[in-house]
């Protein structure tokens, strides 16, 4: 991403007005108009709905992002832990990472737990990207010697994951990531096993109250049957 | 002199004014006189529960279909098992009716699928959710108990609207559970702090419960007939006892009611298709939170509080000018433009548009479910339903 100067900007929305108002305008970019004019000389709101656009409306897309981290996961004790180690990729120029404010660390879904799950569905377009539901961290940014390590939440469930990391400049727009894994998502991919969520006395008591609703129409049936021999003997 | 002081006799027994089978031939809503009035609020209540049982696993199945690993095809397997159950449940429960009396063969069939509603709480796999769905649906067969009771309790001036109330305010159970269940779960997960997979099994305990406590309500407080239940009035001689295969295949050689079971499939089958997907549909497609999902799915089955009993009443109004026709016609217009409805909810894009959409659908939908049965009373005297629902 490129760095804009406050004078830049003003001019860049100078620009798409000319542009946007002498063709067709859909009723929100109308707004945005509206407001941009009001406050140019001041910009604040101009400038924040600006960055919402860029974020919301335009919409980052995950291949316009270059693979500028080293992501690396492991497990040490095996149990519910997981380790997760982030660097900048020195192989890229320096100033590369100039923009990076955060690093966002999120779980995410290998292809093998996607099939048949639209809900969890990678699509390029990352306001609409599902691929990574889970949040693992999130940090400022430094070039190297990051770790942390996460105990893993009792809502994930059971699949098969691998790690990214977004690194974020300060509008929280992607500008660069990380994986531990390869492009094609296959390599270096880990399971983890879920909760049930269920409890023995939560058995024990399904069990009991269903054999209780039907011991209870068994004594319905008998107190009609002897409710229909009383009026007979009558 | 003699007849009328008779008449006189068998009117003061009922706080209704009844018609010659002693069926009542005015509908009072706020009333919960023995034993119209009763068999009214007990069926359309216990018609509800098993509603909120069906489609209790529906507003949750983002926390499910994570717990239990479920794909999208297991999902939809479930949804269609949910509603299949009951085709055949409901044809075995017209000749139940027809033989034991809805008192007893609507909470039968309620205490033998509550407890596939609590053994929903510890299911731990897809076959085991598709299982337990398929049984618990079995419980809309109490639909044909409702109707039947009303049709016994109340003439054929009324019977549409007591048709329509208490079968639109039964499938309100199907918008209400999208509301109580996400409520519940919230609750037990942040009150009472369980974690998610926890939450949602325990949630299921409130609607088992629910739906044990309306049998037993209908067993001690309801009765078959204005004059007492089917086994008294049977052994007494007063009531014909039935031949199940006589009835049985009076009702199959029935075309008419061939007829209202391929239209009632076009209208309650979407209803009961769109309940089982539509939280779903509204979280994944625009990105709504659970709650607002939920929200938005209940507004759905809600608008059954007045759609489906408008529809029965405006059956009974249409028919009071224009007799059966009216009631047909007004049938096929309701159900067609709901028909169009339904397809233009597919093809709208934006948020706003969809909720619109769905709500005009509702109405129509669900209101061509209160007039389909404004018009099934009259398909034989000898009155069996088991093959429209």
């Amino acid at each position: 991403g490129s760095i804009y100067s406050n004078s830049e900007v003003c001019e860049s929305w100078f620009r798409f007005l000319l542009i946007e108002s002498t063709t067709v305008s859909v009723l929100s970019f109308k707004k945005v108009i509206i407001i941009s004019m009001e406050f140019c000389g001041g910009f604040v709101v101009g400038y924040l709905l600006f960055s919402c656009f860029a974020a919301a409306c335009y919409g980052v897309t995950f291949s316009s992002l270059q693979k500028t981290l080293i992501v690396t996961a492991s497990s040490p004790k095996g149990h519910d832990q997981l380790t997760v180690k982030w660097a900048f990729d020195q192989t890229f120029p320096a100033g590369t990472d100039s923009t990076y404010k955060t690093i966002r660390v999120k779980l995410c879904y290998a292809p093998l737990s996607q099939v048949d799950k639209p809900w969890r569905k990678s699509v390029d377009d990352l306001n609409k990207d599902k691929t990574c539901q889970h949040k693992i961290v999130a940090k400022p940014y430094t070039p190297s010697n990051n770790s942390f390590t996460w105990t893993i939440e009792t809502d994930v469930p059971k699949a098969t994951y691998f790690v990214r990391a977004y690194a974020l400049d300060e509008r929280q727009v992607q500008v660069g990531y990380g994986q531990n894994t390869d492009a094609s998502k296959v390599t270096d991919l880990f399971d983890i096993r879920a909760i049930s969520g269920r409890h023995v006395s939560l058995d024990i008591a399904s069990v009991c109250f269903s054999v209780f609703s039907v011991v209870s129409l068994a004594v319905f049936f008998y107190m009609e049957k002897r409710k229909g021999n009383v009026t007979q003997k009558k | 002199m003699d007849i009328s002081q008779n008449l006189e006799k068998n009117d003061r027994k009922f706080a209704l004014p009844v018609d010659s089978e002693h069926k009542a031939t005015e509908f009072r809503l706020f009333s919960m006189a023995t034993p119209h009035m009763r068999a009214f609020h007990l069926s359309w209540i216990s018609f509800f529960s098993c509603f909120v049982s069906t489609f209790a696993a529906p507003p949750l199945l983002p926390i499910i279909r994570d717990n239990l690993d479920l794909t999208a095809t297991d999902i939809g397997n479930a949804g269609i098992a949910a509603v299949s159950g009951a085709v055949f449940a409901r044809i075995a429960m017209g000749t139940a009716c027809d033989l034991f009396g809805p008192r007893l063969a609507s909470s039968s069939l309620i205490l033998l699928t509550a407890p596939a509603v609590f053994l929903s709480a510890i299911a731990n796999s897809p076959a085991a959710f598709l299982m337990v769905r398929f049984f618990t649906g079995f419980s809309l067969a109490t639909f044909v108990s409702t109707q039947f009771w009303m049709s016994s309790m109340f003439s054929p001036a009324v019977v549409g609207t007591a048709n329509g109330l208490s079968g639109g305010w039964g499938n309100l159970g199907g918008g209400a559970t999208q509301l109580i269940m996400p409520l519940v779960y919230s609750l037990i997960h942040s009150h009472i702090g369980s974690t998610k997979f926890t939450a949602w099994r325990i949630a299921f305990f409130i609607p088992a419960v629910f739906q044990t406590l309306s049998a037993f309500a209908i067993f001690f407080l309801g009765q078959d007939m204005p004059d007492g239940n089917y086994v008294r009035l049977e052994k007494s001689g007063e009531k014909h006892k039935d031949n199940f295969s006589q009835v049985f295949y009076h009702a199959i050689t029935n075309y008419r009611g061939w007829i209202l079971a391929l239209t009632y499939g076009y209208c309650f089958g979407v209803e009961l298709t769109i309940d089982n997907i539509i939280a779903q549909y509204f979280y994944d497609r625009f990105n709504v939170n659970l709650h607002t999902a939920g929200i938005i799915a209940a507004s759905f089955g809600l608008a059954n509080l007045f759609s489906r009993p408008g529809g029965g009443i405006l059956s009974d109004v249409v028919a009071k000018r224009f007799g059966m026709r009216g009631r047909l016609w007004t049938l096929w217009v309701v159900q067609m433009i709901g028909g169009f409805l339904c397809l233009l909810l597919g093809k709208v894009g934006s948020l706003t548009a969809s909720i619109v959409v769905m709500l005009v659908f509702s109405v129509f939908v669900q209101a061509a479910c209160g007039l389909t049965f404004g018009v099934v009373p009259f398909v034989s005297r000898r009155y069996v339903l088991s093959p429209v629902c």
